[in-house]
């Protein structure tokens, strides 16, 4: 079944409109590099933003270079834009210093065994943790706009289910209160975007439909965009390679090599070409999600000039102008 | 003489593949596996939720569930002779609790009482490392049935190597006995009131998780421990074997590593802290490169060495040159030939820097990044010249 999403009573505003976007997907496809570019448009139209990293250890990488602070406190990375790491456990130690204001109490509770074997095994707990700090950042009215970027492992729908089976779950008390509060913020389509980055390759792909589909049905969050990132659009094609390579070829022998392998590059480009577009085809068709598709940038390292780059390539679609209503962005080369 | 993951998978009997999200472990594994059969070897490959089309070409029903031969049909279809024998067998991703609560439930009464408690059934999903867990436990379960002399293991994707390597001891840890009576025993005893007695600290905690979740969910919780309590009878006789099984000298890890890993700038660390777990890394697989062109050496008087995403135009000369293309087209050529190049360039620095963290017999395989479908037992095989050299 497929989804008109063309539709207006259904077409997801822009996500820069909400309070809260959350992106999610599997490892490696550039969550990070996506959720660093939504951030720069904001920027540029002038919001205050938060950008969450979720679990992300300090040994991690970081594709902007805007390499976030260890620490509880944000930090302005470039004017406007903050930047911190949420962690379960840090969360929970500053929520229990909210409730608990003994700092001697405190501090036998963090060291006693109960307490660490609870933390460590206690199923659940760092994710309703850590997406309790989200909700009370974005609560906090600090932020035009928070951003959460999800960390590899588990394509973060684990940190979604969780306010939803503890309320659930506990069907009174603290924990109910507070994860109803959570889940509320998640569910409201006029504060939150749940948007899920990808790449058009088969196992993505499937990956992909699956967790759109639990975002929208199990879940009922209000969906964003899907970001399909590293597009291929070669700006050559199969029906004029053919003749090509099968010219006789004359000119400087030593040129012959270097013939072939730029013909062979040609094949892969090509191939690279076709394989993004029938995927991405198969997650319009099966996922109804709005696409924002960005081009695979050569490069010979990637860095901040890139995701930048990027960013003003999905500005047009992610933060329209007042008036036209946005088409679908084609990537360009 | 130097060291090749051709004589890694020789020596071992057990190949384990990790590494983070996405980098073709699921491949490589069954890359291997093949061509082990293909040499001679009794192999299995013990996957994780492979791309669907990967799973039907190993002849792997929708399911998890017990190993399978991969289908003689199958590997007729695909042109492959196998001089050993080749099974398969699939991990439910998702039901890796619900399995190990069925495997090890000491009565269908025990079994029932977990599955049913809704503690468990909300939050199963997110306990950690039980799919880790249950790779390890069926790996020792294969190599104890003595039908294969080469297993070959899948794991689910991970930050880094070692979470893989250390999933079995955080189970332990969660279903550590006499950390588990504490909430068992308030319950089964004198209720949490004569535990805060006892313990201040304890009592503060529990007090405060009592406010914080209602007293009835404590108490599920509590029966939820006791159950898994009985669950766990064994549990450290089954480490220990675990544990036998990776650390033997027939057992060799291999990190599966894409370009552009983070994991690349921590080679060092890596290696050291495998290696003090008793567990070291054998050989690495670089997947999805792109390699670099490198002009063959005559004597012309034409500039030689790798082709800079600046000297395009001298691309497109060639191909002129040669009749090849109009100039519209070679320029074309020309441009998307250097955009690979920049990223072969990227690649190639990266691996040399990542090898240079690496002790010296550390084999490393470059695979490059295939345009298109590996998901069928003869695209498997299109990786083998790589891993494993020609022939
Ligand atoms: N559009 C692009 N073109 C070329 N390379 C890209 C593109 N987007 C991302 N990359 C490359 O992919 C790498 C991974 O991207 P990124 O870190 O954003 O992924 P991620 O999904 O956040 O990964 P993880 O799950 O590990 O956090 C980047 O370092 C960059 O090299
Ligand atoms: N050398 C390669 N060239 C081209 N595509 C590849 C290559 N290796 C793997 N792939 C493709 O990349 C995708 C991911 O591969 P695979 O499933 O093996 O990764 P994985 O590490 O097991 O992922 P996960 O962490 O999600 O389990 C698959 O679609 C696979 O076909
Ligand atoms: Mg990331
Ligand atoms: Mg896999």
């Amino acid at each position: 079944m497929k989804r008109r999403t063309e539709d207006a009573a259904t077409e997801p505003a822009s996500p820069l409109e909400r309070r809260l976007v959350f992106l999610a997907g599997k490892g490696g496809v550039g969550k990070s590099t996506v959720a660093t570019a939504l951030a720069l448009v904001a920027v540029r139209r002038r919001k205050r933003v938060l950008l969450l990293g979720l679990d992300s250890d300090d040994r991690g990488r970081d594709v902007a270079g805007l390499r976030p602070a260890p620490g509880a406190e944000p930090v302005e990375v470039l004017p406007g834009l903050f930047r911190q790491n949420v962690e379960g456990r840090a969360a929970l130690e500053e929520y229990l210093r909210l409730v608990v204001p003994v700092r001697r109490v405190l501090q036998a509770v963090f060291d006693s065994r109960v307490y660490q074997y609870f933390v460590a095994a206690a199923p659940g707990l760092k994710e309703l943790m850590a997406i309790g700090k989200i909700w009370y950042e974005v609560d906090r009215g600090r932020w035009d706009l928070v951003i959460v970027d999800s960390p590899a492992t588990g394509h973060a729908l684990q940190y979604l289910r969780m306010p939803k089976a503890a309320y659930e779950t506990f069907t009174t008390g603290l924990v109910h209160r507070e994860a109803k509060r959570v889940w509320d913020l998640l569910r409201d389509p006029a504060s939150t975007a749940v948007s899920v980055v990808t790449v058009a390759e088969e196992l993505p792909v499937n990956e992909t439909v699956a967790i759109c589909r639990e975002i929208r049905e199990q879940l009922a969050l209000p969906p964003g965009c899907l970001f399909v990132n590293r597009v291929h659009a070669p700006d050559l094609s199969a029906a004029e390679l053919g003749p090509a390579a099968a010219r006789p070829r004359g000119g400087r022998p030593a040129d012959e090599a270097l013939c072939r392998a730029a013909l062979a590059a040609a094949e892969e480009e090509i191939a690279w070409g076709a394989l993004n577009e029938s995927y991405g085809r198969r997650l319009a068709a099966e996922t109804g999600w709005r696409l924002v598709k960005l081009p695979f940038l050569f490069r010979e390292e990637f860095g901040f000039g890139d995701v930048e780059a990027l960013s003003r390539l999905i500005e047009p679609v992610v933060a329209p102008a007042a008036k036209p209503r946005p088409g679908r962005e084609e990537p360009q080369r | 003489m130097t060291s090749t993951l051709r004589g890694v998978v020789e020596r071992h009997d057990v190949i384990v593949c990790a590494g983070s999200g996405g980098v073709g472990k699921t491949t490589t594994a069954a890359a291997i596996a093949l061509w082990g059969a293909q040499r001679g070897r009794r192999a299995a490959v013990l996957t994780i939720d492979p791309a669907r089309r990967l799973a039907d070409s190993l002849g792997l029903p929708l399911a998890g569930g017990s190993e399978v031969v991969v289908p003689a049909a199958l590997l007729r279809e695909n042109g492959i002779v196998l001089r050993g024998s080749l099974s398969a067998m699939m991990l439910d991703q998702k039901g890796a609790w619900d399995s190990l609560v069925e495997r090890h439930a000491p009565s269908a009464e025990v079994r029932d009482r977990i599955l049913r408690n809704r503690f468990y059934q909300h939050l199963s999903q997110s306990f950690a490392g039980s799919q880790e867990y249950m790779a390890i436990e069926e790996l020792a379960r294969l190599r104890d049935s003595g039908r294969y002399d080469l297993i070959v293991v899948d794991t689910p994707p991970s930050r880094h190597a070692l979470e893989f390597l250390e999933a079995p001891q955080r189970i332990a840890d969660f279903l550590d006995r006499r950390i588990v009576r504490w909430f068992v025993k308030p319950y089964v005893a004198a209720g949490w009131s004569a535990l805060r007695l006892l313990n201040r600290t304890a009592g503060f905690v529990l007090r405060a998780l009592e406010e914080a979740a209602g007293v009835g969910v404590l108490a599920e919780i509590s029966d939820f421990f006791a159950g898994m309590q009985g669950l766990f009878d064994g549990m450290n006789e089954r480490m220990e074997r675990v544990y036998r099984v990776l650390k033997s000298q027939k057992t060799a890890f291999v990190l599966v590593s894409s370009p552009e890993e983070e994991v690349l700038e921590e080679a060092e660390y890596l290696s050291d802290e495998m290696r003090a777990l008793g567990m070291p890394l054998r050989a690495v697989v670089f997947n999805r490169v792109h390699e670099e062109f490198t002009e063959p050496v005559d004597d012309d008087d034409v500039p030689r060495g790798a082709i800079g995403g600046g000297e395009w135009r001298r691309v497109q000369a060639a191909l002129e040159r040669a009749g090849i293309a109009p100039a519209d087209l070679a320029r074309r050529l020309a441009r998307n030939f250097a955009a690979y190049q920049d990223v072969a360039r990227g690649d190639g620095l990266r691996l040399e820097m990542f090898s240079r963290g690496l002790p010296r017999q550390v084999p490393i395989a470059r695979v490059p990044n295939f345009a298109g479908d590996l998901h069928q037992l003869s695209a498997l095989a299109r990786m083998h010249p790589y891993l494993f050299g020609g022939a």
